[in-house]
């Protein structure tokens, strides 16, 4: 167990040393070691936070491996896997979180294929030949032989402008005798009302992502480009963080935790709302 | 040359499958071998880039290569691009990425590759092939001697690996080996 951590050591200091890229003979660039320590996709996070492979990543473990799941190992990667630039992750929290996650009793890791993370995708439409950005919230679930990524909710502005039923004595309403006029009254509701959602029940809550597909099936709304990815984790008991990408100079690079929140009861709700912006 | 390096691969392939004919989970050894033979196509697709990315590379021989090239590549794969200015992602086809490489206004252009590389798991889609990413960097520079403009940058290249289980006949026998086709390739210019 000590090996590993001195060899986890050795590798990420000495990699730190080395401050220029060198050209080997046969014009292949030597690494000077920042692309070895920047966690260069998704699949190395996850395989670096529950240490399955080596430090430079140039090893698979399995389980059998001794150096599978090794805890100073994980907790050298998970250091490693903090954006320590630009995040202001508390250094106490971080080591309540990370303590947790290494526990001797109940260690825990993060899985591919288990529920309690997406991915939160900014992508730009053209909306009725209009630049419109939307979030894409998608997921993985098993289909088939495997597993596919789907699209679970959708947040598009443009939509949710579209849908503000008011409160209170702002809202309009269809009393509670127009059964008896065959409810004639709402020719008024739908023709002179700016917001016919006033009428819906309490529990109305529009479903931006029919609407956003229809929008697309009728020619109205035309995929652009993606702008920018990052990634939402619940998978850890009582702890959520978000993980983005990092590119910039340096050794502490690519996928990152970026926020870390230790959830009380209710938190995961209310940071879930956050996220999906369906309000 | 290459179709050698293949054949052996497969054939490579053949001994590995044999005892797990039965399975279609990979196994550890399996994944080896597969990342083994990915590695090689990505290695000829830089090879190919820096040939057809030359300004000593003549134009019919530029198109040779782009045919190689896109061989290796499944049918309709995409370069998705992005710089450090922008984040938006500019979608072309194989070809279109090739050939705007060779039309680069540059009387010198040099590409090199970087020694490291990542590959990813192998995840099984639902129709029952598996798909893994092989990241790897490229360091890019063009000199233009009228302006004396020199451009460098340096790009990660994530690619798609699709690994399928396919069939042939060898002296009359159906034999099974895996094969291995590019994909999407996603670039992102770095800050290195």
């Amino acid at each position: 167990m000590r090996l590993s951590l001195a060899l986890f050591a050795v590798f990420f200091i000495s990699i730190g040393f080395v401050s220029a890229q060198t050209y080997r003979g046969s014009g292949t660039v030597i690494d000077d070691g920042r692309f070895a320590a920047s966690t260069k996709q998704l699949n190395q996070f996850f395989r670096r936070f529950n240490a399955e492979e080596s430090p430079d990543g140039s090893k698979r473990y399995y389980p059998g491996d001794s150096l599978y799941h090794n805890i100073p190992l994980r907790q050298g990667f998970i250091q490693i896997l903090f954006d320590n630039q630009t995040s202001s992750v508390n250094p106490s929290l971080k080591k309540e979180f990370i303590d947790h996650v290494l526990s001797g009793v109940y260690p825990q890791y993060i899985n591919f294929h288990r529920d309690g993370w997406f991915a939160e995708v900014e992508t730009e439409f053209i909306f009725n030949g209009r630049r419109e950005q939307a979030t894409l919230f998608l997921k993985i679930q098993p289909e088939g032989l495997g597993y596919e990524w789907v699209i679970e909710e959708v947040s598009f502005p443009t939509f949710q402008r579209l849908f503000n039923k008011p409160q209170g004595e702002n809202k309009d309403f269809l009393h509670p005798l127009s059964h008896e006029l065959g409810f004639m009254n709402l020719r008024r509701a739908f023709q002179d009302s700016g917001a016919p959602e006033s009428y819906t029940e309490k529990a109305f809550s529009p479903d931006y992502l029919t609407l956003f597909l229809y929008e697309m099936n009728k020619g109205n709304l035309r995929f652009e480009t993606v702008k920018g990815v990052k990634f939402h984790f619940f998978q850890i008991d009582g702890w959520y963080f978000e993980v983005n990408q990092f590119n910039r100079p340096g050794f502490n690079t690519g996928w990152l935790i970026a926020n870390l929140v230790k959830l009380n009861p209710g938190d995961q709700e209310t940071i879930l709302d956050f996220i999906y912006d369906q309000n | 040359m290459k179709n050698r390096i293949y054949l052996s691969a497969i054939v490579f392939f053949l001994a590995l499958t044999s005892g797990f004919s039965q399975s279609e989970t990979i196994s550890p050894a399996r994944k080896q071998a597969i990342d083994s033979l990915a590695l090689e196509k990505v290695k000829d697709l830089s090879q190919y880039i820096s040939i057809i990315g030359s300004k000593e590379t003549q134009f019919s021989e530029a198109n040779r290569v782009m045919d190689r090239a896109e061989e290796l590549f499944a049918p309709g794969a995409e370069m998705g691009v992005s710089s450090i200015n922008s984040n938006d992602i500019a979608y072309y086809k194989v070809r279109r990425y090739f050939e705007r490489l060779m039309a680069l206004n540059y009387d010198r252009v040099n590409i090199t590759w970087y020694d490291i590389q990542y590959i990813s798991d192998l995840e099984r889609q639902p129709d029952g092939r598996y798909v893994g990413v092989i990241t790897v960097y490229q360091r890019f520079e063009g000199t233009s001697i009228e302006t004396g403009m020199n451009y460098k940058d340096t790009t990660k290249k994530d690619i798609t690996i699709y690994v399928e289980k396919k069939q042939t006949q060898i002296a009359g026998r159906t034999i099974d080996f895996w094969d291995v086709m590019l994909g999407d390739v996603r670039v992102t210019e770095t800050s290195a």
